[in-house]
C-alpha cells in the first residue's frame, strides 16, 4: 500500500465512530463512504466497529435478576410505609391538637 | 429532533457503507421524556409513579455497580443511595428533563464512594495505551431474556456476550463509564459528558478508542 493510501485509512479511522454514530457533515459522510467503497479493509473494519456498538447496544438491554428485584421492591414497600406511617402520626398529632 | 420511534435494532444491511446510520440521539430523548413523564407524575402524588421512578432509580444503580465498579458487594449500597436520593429529592428537582443526568451522577457518586473504601483500587485515570489485562473484578452476569430469538441465536450471543464481558471488563474504568453510559444506557453524548465530568469532545474521543478496543477483543476469537 502506498504511504499515502495507508495515512488516508489512518485519516478515516479516526472518523470512524463519528460515522458509525452519525455525526460527521454531509461532506465529510460522503467522503468516508467513499473511501469505504473502494478499501475493503477499511470497509471491513467499519463492519465490524458496527456490530461492537451493536452488541454493546444488546448488552444494555437487560433485566434485573428476579432477587435482585425482589429485595427492590421491597426496599421501596418499606420506605413508602415507613413515609405513610409518619404522615399518620402527624396527621393524628394534627388532629388531637383541634 | 428525528423520529422519536426509531430503535437501535440492527437492519440486514447495516454493515454497508451507504447505509444511513441510525439516529443515536433518538434513544436518549425518548428515555429522558420518559423520566420526566415519571417524575411529574410522582411530583403530583403518584404513588405508582414513584414506585416506578424508585425502581428504575435502583436499577441504573445495579447496572452501574455491576457494569462500571465490577463489584456486586456494592450493588446494594449504591442502590439504597439512589433509593434514598431519588426519594428525597424528587420533590425538589425543577427541571425534570434533567433528572435522569442527575440519577447517574448521583449513583456514579455512590459508586465511586465505595470503590474509594477499597484498598488497591485504581482511582487515577489509565490510558488505553497503558492499560494492562484484569485491573478491575470480574463483571458478574445479568439475566438477558428475549423469547423472539432462537436457542442457534441465543447461544451464538450468549457467547459474544461473554467475550464482550471480559473485553468491557479489561477496559480501564473512565473509558468503562464512557461505553456504559453511552452504547448501553443510551445516553446523550452531552449528558455522558455531565455524568462523567468531561467535556464533549473528551466523550467522543474515550469511546471512539473504547471502541476500537472493544472491537479488537470481539474479532480475535
Amino acid at each position: 500500500m502506498k504511504p499515502d493510501a495507508r495515512s488516508r485509512c489512518r485519516g478515516l479511522l479516526e472518523r470512524l465512530s463519528r460515522y458509525v454514530d452519525g455525526d460527521l457533515t454531509a461532506r465529510e459522510r460522503r467522503t468516508v463512504m467513499a473511501h469505504l467503497h473502494r478499501c475493503p479493509c477499511c470497509e471491513q473494519f467499519a463492519a465490524s466497529l458496527r456490530r461492537t456498538v451493536q452488541a454493546c447496544h444488546e448488552a444494555g438491554r437487560r433485566r434485573l435478576p428476579s432477587d435482585v428485584r425482589a429485595r427492590a421492591q421491597a426496599r421501596i414497600q418499606a420506605l413508602l410505609a415507613e413515609k405513610q406511617r409518619v404522615e399518620d402520626i402527624r396527621l393524628k398529632r394534627g388532629t388531637t391538637s383541634c | 429532533m428525528g423520529d422519536l420511534n426509531i430503535t437501535v435494532t440492527k437492519s440486514p444491511n447495516a454493515n454497508r457503507p451507504e447505509q444511513q446510520p441510525p439516529d443515536r440521539q433518538a434513544r436518549p430523548a425518548r428515555d429522558d421524556h420518559d423520566y420526566a413523564t415519571l417524575l411529574r407524575a410522582a411530583q403530583s402524588g403518584n404513588t405508582q409513579a414513584m414506585e416506578r421512578l424508585l425502581m428504575r432509580a435502583q436499577e441504573v444503580a445495579y447496572r452501574f455497580s455491576q457494569m462500571v465498579c465490577g463489584h456486586a458487594d456494592d450493588a446494594d449500597d449504591a442502590m439504597q443511595e439512589a433509593l434514598l436520593k431519588t426519594y428525597r429529592y424528587a420533590s425538589r428537582i425543577r427541571e425534570p428533563e434533567a433528572f435522569r443526568t442527575w440519577l447517574y451522577r448521583t449513583v456514579k457518586n455512590a459508586c465511586l464512594i465505595g470503590r474509594r473504601r477499597r484498598v488497591g483500587q485504581p482511582a487515577h485515570l489509565l490510558s488505553l495505551d497503558d492499560m494492562m489485562p484484569g485491573l478491575e473484578g470480574e463483571l458478574h452476569r445479568i439475566d438477558v431474556v428475549d423469547p423472539r430469538r432462537r436457542p442457534d441465536e441465543q447461544a451464538l450471543n450468549a457467547a459474544l456476550r461473554r467475550r464482550l464481558r471480559q473485553a468491557f471488563s479489561a477496559l480501564p474504568p473512565p473509558y468503562r463509564l464512557v461505553v456504559f453510559l453511552r452504547e448501553m444506557e443510551g445516553l446523550s453524548t452531552r449528558q455522558v459528558a455531565q455524568v462523567a465530568g468531561i467535556s464533549e469532545a473528551n466523550v467522543k474521543t474515550r469511546l471512539h478508542r473504547a471502541r476500537l478496543f472493544l472491537r479488537q477483543e470481539l474479532e480475535k476469537s
